[in-house]
């Protein structure tokens, strides 16, 4: 199933940006921890620049090269680089608050020989749902803060 | 000349090497090392970072993942620790796992400080200002 049909008829907003499961309107979200991304406020430098901005453009880069990375590594039974790649994307999701996101991710880590790839398929294609809705919700963060 | 030393000294001071292969965490610890009015030096992962240090041993600190495509924050530290050179540099490890194992392998080794992932930007300023607090008086008694 899409990431697409997944949200349909989530909410009225779901055309300019795809929401994540659990979220009522607007930014709220359990996908997304807006405390924990609005703390970094406090480290914005006085140069004009927007720190949560620059931080939301480099994860939104990052994370979808990692989680093509985990569906390639899934594929190809690349048990080693899945982790690494899960391990990453786990580290900057959890900083700024991308929690589904960084859960996932630790379940992927904690993987091992044992568990079945259907499983461990199951999990990547959570992820991937859960990734492009928390990347949705940073799209409209940033959108906000760009005006 | 005096000056010319005193200028590179102030120079060498503000250095802080940062290897990271997580462009988010590199950009976050880049803008609280401006904020202590020093520079970042970047290196994109562990073997970048090895590179840097062959040729280069004139930072106050040093920041590093633990976990690094081709060289470990691990392996830097304990080169680094091997060296003359580079033994007096405090290390600061950032590392993704909450393993204490990791934390006890980090400090033998001879990390200065250890910040777990997920952090809050004030424990990430605190462990900044204590890393380079510790560089200085390194330094100083040096």
């Amino acid at each position: 199933m899409s990431f697409d049909q997944l949200t349909n008829n989530e909410n009225a907003e779901s055309n300019q940006h795809p929401v994540a499961p659990g979220s009522a309107s607007g930014i709220a979200s359990d996908a997304l921890d807006l405390e924990v991304l609005n703390a970094f406020e406090e480290l914005q430098l006085d140069d004009g620049s927007d720190l949560i901005v620059e931080l939301i453009d480099l994860y939104l880069h990052d994370a979808a090269q990692r989680v093509s990375q985990i569906r390639e590594a899934s594929l190809a039974t690349e048990w080693v680089l899945l982790k690494r790649a899960a391990h990453n994307l786990k580290g900057s999701s959890g900083n700024l608050g991308v929690r589904k996101v960084a859960e996932i991710c630790q379940k992927l880590e904690w993987m091992d020989r044992q568990d079945s790839p259907e499983k461990i398929a199951d999990l990547v294609q959570l992820l991937e749902y859960e990734s492009a809705g928390a990347n949705a919700l940073l799209a409209a963060v940033r959108q906000r803060r760009l005006g | 000349m005096e000056s010319f030393r005193i200028t590179l000294k102030q120079a060498t001071l503000k250095r802080v090497l940062v290897a990271d292969d997580d462009p988010v965490m590199r950009h976050l610890v880049t803008t609280i090392i401006k904020q202590q009015e020093c520079e970042a030096v970047l290196a994109n992962d562990g073997r970048e970072a090895y590179r840097i240090l062959k040729g280069d041993s004139q930072f106050r600190a040093a920041i590093f993942d633990m976990t690094m495509p081709y060289l470990e924050g691990l392996d830097l530290i304990r080169y680094m620790r091997s060296e003359r050179r580079l033994m007096r540099i405090p290390i600061m490890m950032i590392s993704a796992e909450q393993d204490l194992e990791l934390m006890v392998s980090s400090f033998s080794a001879g990390a200065t400080a250890f910040l777990p992932k997920p952090f809050t930007p004030e424990q990430l300023q605190s462990a900044m200002r204590m890393l380079l607090g510790s560089g200085s008086s390194s330094l100083k008694a040096a």
